[in-house]
């Protein structure tokens, strides 16, 4: 049976593995942000899974084009020769068998596994245990990292997860390798695109100013560049159609939405041509930037549609001079004519199109959304318009946008005329800009997933829980994060930041603040000084960044807290009297001036009360006012819920049912209640007890009144006694040791019981542990008893003490 | 769950300086001599340990402070203490009689003139 203390000691040896594995991931996931290279990160991440899994070797293999083999591409231990090696990528073998998993493969003794057979590699390496995790999302696997030992090794959960941790790091950097490439392809393919087609293309920065146009606009307007540049998308429109214009565009900006607008614009020669102005946001690493958008002449469209109106037959003889492609149908829906346009663009002849359904020579994707939309519109009247993909001569399929209006003559309906136009541009570049933004999106999330803490770390004296929620889809990753550390003078340090900006950037800068105030947090006591140098780190980087930072001290004993917020909003204090917000410490966000002004408030914590730390996220809506939400906030946290439930209601209450904005990241923390009459506490007899002993006799002095110094000194007289206790319980066993301190008319009495005897200890120092204890105590007796030794001290503590 | 400790060096005209800071016990005691002894080069004159930082120290602490003296001595360099007198540590250095091996002073200042 695993005893207390076994338990104690393997939960105390896990977290600390855990702790480490994360520092390696997160390390990890900071070089593939810094830009490493692919290759580099590889053998990295080799390196990093043997020494962390303490294998002899550790390998990661990318799969071949054919997707059948895998190669190796670094290792770590590995013999000679194995480099450049191909393996199966079939499930028969262990990479191939992850790889179909889709998660950690292990295996602890391949001589009684049946899954699948060694490879011929591992044969001759010899080995008997191995783990192997898949790189990269199902259907877009890049392939396995793995580690394997020629002895025997048991992998635990914990360590599972670690090395899909790894090659979750290296999916996302391979995905941005990949991504990479895609961009300066694009970038590249859209400066080319941009000035040999002869659309008309525009791009605006995010105020929606004229960033740049390009020649076929420049031909067409018989402006400059630099006349174009910096002015409002209206300069050259029809002042019939300028109001308008103006209208839509800003809201199209305000909503971050697809600009779409049939205005006049003034050509070199002073004429006006009708044209159809679409612009998509732009988004540069998940963040708003402008829009990117075209112009097509849509004159001929326009003018055949009031020619139409006229007659039909001047209607056919402008329609094939016309180089638009233009189409007329029966009150059916079916073919009548189409026009030389069209005809020269699908290579079809016009026998061939007559009395055609719609589905002639388009995309099998988008055949059965065509026709039934069309059939709709036909059977209703309605005009019609899409966008579908139509077989070209020579050319593939190109996207062309298709717009259809019934015709009446005398009052009955004849059947409907329309014209398409080609967007092949438009379409492909908007095609190319959401994936890029998608890809950005998955990176951020698995990098931000990566750096922040998967479970709290266990903090004596304290109660912690934290909820961490993405925003939705349609808004990129955020960079908030949260964190708990222990100060080396004993108090606790929480911090809550949400770093502006959202996307990949904002994720590896809040890696890089995250690690930042793990680091300052260690060395500068005042909350103040941290946010300080925080700042002077940010403002002094290369790339500007913001973050809103709420920094908070926490002293276990007393309750008090002192805190820094950077333009953070401030953390709630639950009590049972009540809430309120705290508003002290009130600065300028970080990264915003050097040299900053960083204040600090305090506050003491009641007992039994409970601190909320949050981000805007979680109070900050477009509809409606913060100042209502923090009453929301204010409103929902109970004080009697313990704090998974406090959490939990919290995001209930102030988020309903709608998926938060930006990120949400929320922390609540509670010292755990101090007896005020009686302490008793039983521990394993092993070191690691004294510090829990340490912090939890400390709380309980305090609250009884003792001075730093009183408790400082029956402190450490409790864990001379108790360090006999654990010194002398040799061996394995289950041996513990007891606690007793309660005040006995104003004294102090306390005792220590364990079950071994008391032994003058070996060396010199350990004879100074009853000296110290005699010399500091006003009394101290020793009785060994049937079940042990019991040391029971007394002291008569200061004027302050309660009882 | 390891005690927090901090132990910063710098080197001064003549001396080594190492700030001990946080909690010492018989968990991490083992590990600052380690980390004193590694300190102090062939020819620094003295190693002065500033306890001023330092909130806890146990008899572990103590007998590292014996041993660093000892050892020290041996290498004909000296160990000096600097401990304010208003420490809560004050009376377990008093007790064990710290001073017979290595001079305690209030200031670090004090500790540096030696």
């Amino acid at each position: 049976m695993a005893t207390a203390r076994d338990e104690a000691g393997r939960h105390r040896d896990e977290l600390r593995i855990r702790a480490r594995q994360q520092e390696a991931v997160a390390g990890l996931g900071q070089r593939a942000l810094a830009g490493m290279k692919l290759g580099h990160l590889l053998c990295e991440a080799a390196e990093t899974a043997a020494r962390e899994l303490e294998t002899e070797y550790a390998g990661v293999l990318e799969l071949t084009r054919d997707r059948r083999g895998l190669v190796v591409r670094a290792g770590y231990g590995l013999p000679d020769g194995v480099r450049d090696a191909v393996v199966s990528a079939g499930a028969e073998e262990m990479a191939g068998y992850a790889l179909q998993s889709d998660g950690p493969v292990i295996v602890e003794d391949f001589g009684e596994e049946a899954r699948f057979g060694p490879t011929a590699l591992q044969r001759r390496t010899g080995i008997v245990s191995a783990m192997i995790a898949p790189i990269g999302a199902r259907g877009r696997h890049f392939g396995v990292i793995g580690v394997h030992s020629p002895n025997p090794q048991h992998f635990s959960p914990d360590d599972a997860h670690f090395l899909q941790a790894l090659a979750n790091v290296l999916g996302a950097a391979a995905e941005r390798a990949r991504h990479d490439e895609v961009v300066r392809d694009s970038e590249a393919r859209f400066r080319e695109l941009a000035d040999t087609t002869p659309a008309l293309m525009w791009m605006t920065d995010a105020e929606g100013h004229v960033a740049f146009v390009n020649q076929g606009w420049l031909r067409f307007t018989g402006h400059s560049l630099g006349e174009e540049l910096g002015h409002g998308f209206e300069l050259n429109a029809h002042p019939d159609d300028r109001d308008e214009l103006i209208a839509r565009w800003r809201e199209a900006i305000r909503c971050r939405e697809e600009f779409r607008f049939e205005y006049r614009l003034a050509r070199h020669d002073g004429t006006y041509r009708w044209v159809l102005a679409v612009g998509t946001p732009r988004l540069v690493e998940g963040e708003f930037v402008g829009y990117v958008g075209t112009a097509t002449d849509i004159h001929e469209r326009r003018t055949m549609e009031e020619a139409l109106r006229e007659s039909e037959a001047s209607f056919r003889d402008l329609a094939d001079t016309a180089p638009a492609m233009i189409w007329t149908t029966d009150e059916h829906g079916l073919v009548t004519f189409v026009n030389e346009g069209w005809m020269r663009f699908t290579g079809t002849t016009l026998e061939e199109e007559l009395g055609a359904t719609w589905t002639l020579g388009v995309h099998p994707d988008d055949a059965d959304e065509l026709q039934k939309s069309w059939d709709e519109a036909v059977a209703e009247r309605r005009p019609w318009e899409r966008e579908y993909r139509l077989r070209a001569r020579g050319r593939g399929y190109r996207w062309i946008a298709d717009r259809g209006v019934p015709r009446y003559e005398g009052g009955r309906f004849v059947g409907y005329v329309g014209t398409a136009i080609d967007i092949h541009e438009r379409k492909t570049m908007e095609g190319r800009l959401r994936e890029v933004y998608e890809q950005e999106h998955r990176i951020a999330e698995t990098l931000q997933r990566s750096l922040l803490p998967e479970r709290l770390p266990k903090v004596e004296g304290l109660d912690l829980a934290a909820r961490y929620l993405p925003a939705g889809q349609e808004t990129a990753i955020g960079g908030d994060w949260y964190d708990v550390l222990e100060r080396p003078d004993g108090r606790v340090a929480l911090v809550v930041g949400d770093v502006v900006g959202q996307g990949l950037r904002a994720a590896a800068t809040m890696g890089q603040l995250r690690n930042a105030c793990r680091a300052y947090g260690l060395i500068e006591a005042s909350p103040a000084e941290v946010v300080a140098r925080i700042n002077r780190l940010v403002t002094s980087g290369v790339e500007e960044a913001m973050a809103t930072v709420l920094y908070l001290v926490l002293d276990r004993e007393t309750g008090e807290v002192a805190f820094t917020s950077a333009g953070h909003p401030p953390p709630l204090l639950v009590t049972a009297e009540g809430t309120r917000f705290l508003d002290g410490g009130r600065s300028v966000p970080v990264g915003a001036v050097e040299p900053a002004v960083f204040r600090e408030g305090t506050a003491v914590l009641p007992p039994g009360s409970s601190l909320v730390l949050y981000t805007d996220g979680l109070v900050e809506r477009r509809d409606v006012p913060i100042d209502r939400r923090l009453d929301d906030l204010a409103r929902a946290a109970a004080p009697e819920d313990d704090l998974e439930q406090l959490c939990d209601r919290i995001l209930t209450r102030v988020l309903g049912d709608q998926v938060p904005l930006d990120d949400v990241a929320l922390l609540a923390v509670r010292p755990t209640p101090v007896p005020l009459d009686r302490f008793d506490l039983s521990l394993p007899a092993e070191p690691g007890s004294l510090l829990v002993l340490r912090r939890r006799l400390g709380r309980f002095l305090h609250a009884a009144g003792a001075t730093e110094l009183e408790a400082y000194e029956v402190t450490l007289t409790v864990c001379e006694a108790a360090g006999n206790a654990i010194e002398h319980a040799y061996g394995p066993g289950d041996e513990t040791f007891r606690v007793e301190a309660a005040f006995e008319d104003g004294e102090l009495v306390a005792s220590v019981t364990d079950s071994g005897s008391w032994r003058e200890r070996r060396s010199e120092h350990r004879g100074r542990g009853l000296s110290i204890i005699k010399g500091l105590m006003d009394d101290v007796d020793v009785a060994t008893e049937d079940q042990g030794t019991v040391v029971k001290m007394r002291r008569q503590l200061g004027a302050g003490t309660l009882a | 769950m390891t005690t927090p400790t901090e132990i910063a060096v710098e080197r001064r005209t003549g001396a080594i300086v190492a700030h001990v800071g946080g909690e010492v016990d018989m968990t991490n005691a083992g590990r600052l001599r380690d980390e004193l002894l590694a300190s102090v080069p062939n020819d620094a004159l003295a190693l002065v340990i500033d306890l001023s930082g330092c909130r806890y120290l146990d008899s572990a602490g103590i007998e590292v402070l014996f041993d660093m003296a000892r050892r020290l001595r041996r290498r004909r360099q000296e160990l000096r203490l600097a401990l304010p007198a208003s420490s809560p540590l004050k009376r377990l250095l008093d007790l064990t009689e710290v001073a017979s091996a290595a001079p305690v002073y209030e200031t670090l200042d004090a500790a540096l003139d030696g």
